[in-house]
């Protein structure tokens, strides 16, 4: 589905990205993680087209991908959320949902002017969908508030909620659950695997190691820009060289909160 | 006193024109252009071309201002499509006052026959319609033309705002981000933006040249956006109803110092540049106590 091969990305005297090539099969919960730092979101913004790589070759569906703008890179089919949102805070959240559908006829000068009844019925059908989804992450009380007003929690569901009005195949997430109540989690968690069914694949970062071995089907560790290892959520907390990352210095605390024994 | 009134209801009809173009740009999709009075210009003068020197009628230099002025939008647009806010604020500046100085400067245009052009202006641009109406009543009539102007304007921007492509200006008025992530070629609409803002300003640049009869480059300084910037700022920014009322209050404002001599014994010049600290003073209060202007922006509500 997704191919990474070799991809480098620096800024002014840093290596962000030192040759990482991973890949993510379709219809799989591929994880992400590492400690800050380690490159995880810069892969991301990488992949998306929203950083120019250095190097390196990326495939969406056997489709290079790499040399592609942001926009044509979610035209197709791979869309991704913000670690912080980046919700039009001014739009309420159904007007935020009803954004993020691809091929919106009314869109389109000539079609906002002359084509009113099909754009009309395109906005209803998105209506339809956008209440359906928001009901699913639990925001459909607060449909017609601005998002602006949202907790950070719940603007992590409208960036779920949104993502999946624009139905990709693919659907990056980074940190999902940050901010989100336990019990929302779990439901957000099924919701991922429900969708997961449905054949959409999933990879994201995510700090919380319950999640990542509840949901996952392998994971991939990132450190000081490097791959260090991947395997399936079991074999990671057992991997030396991981261990020995998150014990080193600063990454301490980091490797406690994942709950890897120390 | 009465055509005074018309006089000064077709001055705000116009500016209230180029106040809700200026709102679709600014107020909805966020594009600080601090050049807005670059499609007023370029309005007046192909309307002025092509009807004094093509000898087209009014209408064809109305539609002809229009077009021009919305080419020169999606022409500034595509340099400046990389540009972060700031500097793309610098640079419509910047474009304004190169269409300023190009029609200073170019007196060719107008060179032959009767008309100057250049520093001293061109006089002489017909009135649509002038002699079926006598010099008191013939206000009125343009009244009438200004204000189906308006209508269609403000007809035409409520609609584009509410619909889809509207929604994808205000995503964009908030950055780039979110609508790149959800695959909205952003350069795309921004220069629709800035060519259905900058076709509104060029009617109402030909509005003008045609009532004033006369024109000249120093109408055009960039005070006149700023003039504009204070209607949409005051009124409301993102509310179409809101840079109408701006509108209406800054031109108030704009006359009222006018009549201001007759109870003040002040200089007359100094009063005309009162009018400019009164505007200041009056943008200073609402940034300070009302940030989001006299009239909010609606919330756009979505029911099943």
């Amino acid at each position: 589905m997704l191919k990474v091969i070799d991809v480098h990305k620096s800024f002014v005297g840093i290596k962000a990205l030192d040759g990482v090539s991973l890949e993510v099969e379709r219809g799989s919960i591929t994880g992400l993680i590492g400690p800050n730092g380690s490159g995880k979101t810069t892969l991301f913004n990488v992949v998306s087209g929203f950083y120019p790589k250095d190097a390196g070759e990326i495939y969406l569906k056997g489709e290079r991908i790499d040399e592609l703008p942001p926009n044509e890179v979610a035209g197709k089919g791979l869309c991704r959320t913000f670690q912080i949102s980046q919700a039009p805070e001014k739009m309420t959240v159904l007007e935020n949902m009803l954004l993020a559908p691809k091929d919106q006829m009314g869109e389109g000068l000539w079609n906002a002017f002359f084509g009113k009844k099909r754009v009309m019925h395109q906005e209803r059908h998105n209506l339809e969908k956008a209440l359906y989804l928001l009901s699913s992450v639990e925001l459909i009380d607060l449909s017609n508030e601005y998002a602006g007003n949202l907790s950070g929690g719940q603007k992590k569901l409208l960036a779920l909620g949104r993502i999946l009005m624009a139905d990709p195949e693919i659907i990056l997430l980074d940190e999902p659950t940050a901010g989100v109540n336990p019990t929302l989690n779990k439901s957000l968690m099924r919701l991922i695997e429900d969708l997961r069914k449905e054949g959409k694949t999933f990879f994201f970062v995510e700090h919380n190691m319950k999640v990542i071995s509840d949901i996952c089907d392998k994971v991939y560790v990132l450190d000081f820009g490097r791959k260090i290892a991947e395997g399936t959520p079991g074999e990671i907390q057992q991997n030396e060289e991981v261990l020995e990352a998150y014990l080193s210095g600063s990454s301490r605390e980091w490797s406690r909160k994942v709950g890897i024994d120390t | 006193m009465l055509e005074y009134l018309a006089y000064l209801s077709i001055m705000t009809g116009i500016y209230g024109i180029l106040s809700l173009s200026l709102n679709l740009q600014y107020g909805f999709t966020g594009l600080a252009n601090f050049g807005h009075v670059a499609f007023f210009c370029l309005g007046a003068y192909t309307s002025t071309i092509l009807v004094v020197l093509v000898k087209g009628p009014f209408i064809l230099g109305l539609l002809g201002g229009m077009v021009a002025a919305g080419l020169f939008g999606l022409l500034i647009s595509i340099p400046t499509a990389n540009l972060k806010e700031d500097y793309w604020a610098i640079a419509t500046l910047a474009a304004a006052e190169i269409v300023r100085l190009f029609f200073l400067n170019e007196d060719w245009i107008f060179g032959r026959g009767p008309y100057h052009g250049g520093a001293f202006g061109i006089g002489g641009i017909p009135r649509p319609l002038q002699s079926w109406f006598s010099a008191t009543t013939y206000p009125f009539f343009y009244l009438c033309i200004v204000i189906l102007c308006l209508v269609l304007t403000y007809f035409t921007v409520r609609f584009l705002t509410n619909s889809p492509f509207g929604r994808v200006l205000k995503a964009m008025r908030e950055g780039d981000d979110l609508p790149l992530a959800m695959g909205k070629d952003v350069s795309k609409f921004r220069m629709k933006a800035m060519a259905f803002g900058g076709a509104m300003g060029g009617l109402a640049g030909s509005l003008v040249a045609h009532f004033w009869s006369f024109i000249d480059p120093y109408q055009f300084m960039p005070i006149e956006t700023f003039v504009v910037w204070a209607m949409v700022v005051v009124g409301g920014k993102g509310n179409n109803i809101g840079a109408l009322v701006g509108a209406v209050i800054i031109q108030f404002f704009y006359i009222s110092t006018l009549f201001l001599k007759d109870f003040i014994p002040i200089d007359p010049q100094v009063l005309a540049s009162l009018r400019m600290v009164v505007i200041g003073v009056l943008i200073v209060l609402i940034m300070l106590f009302m940030k989001e202007g006299l009239i909010k922006e609606k919330k756009r509500v979505y029911q099943r």
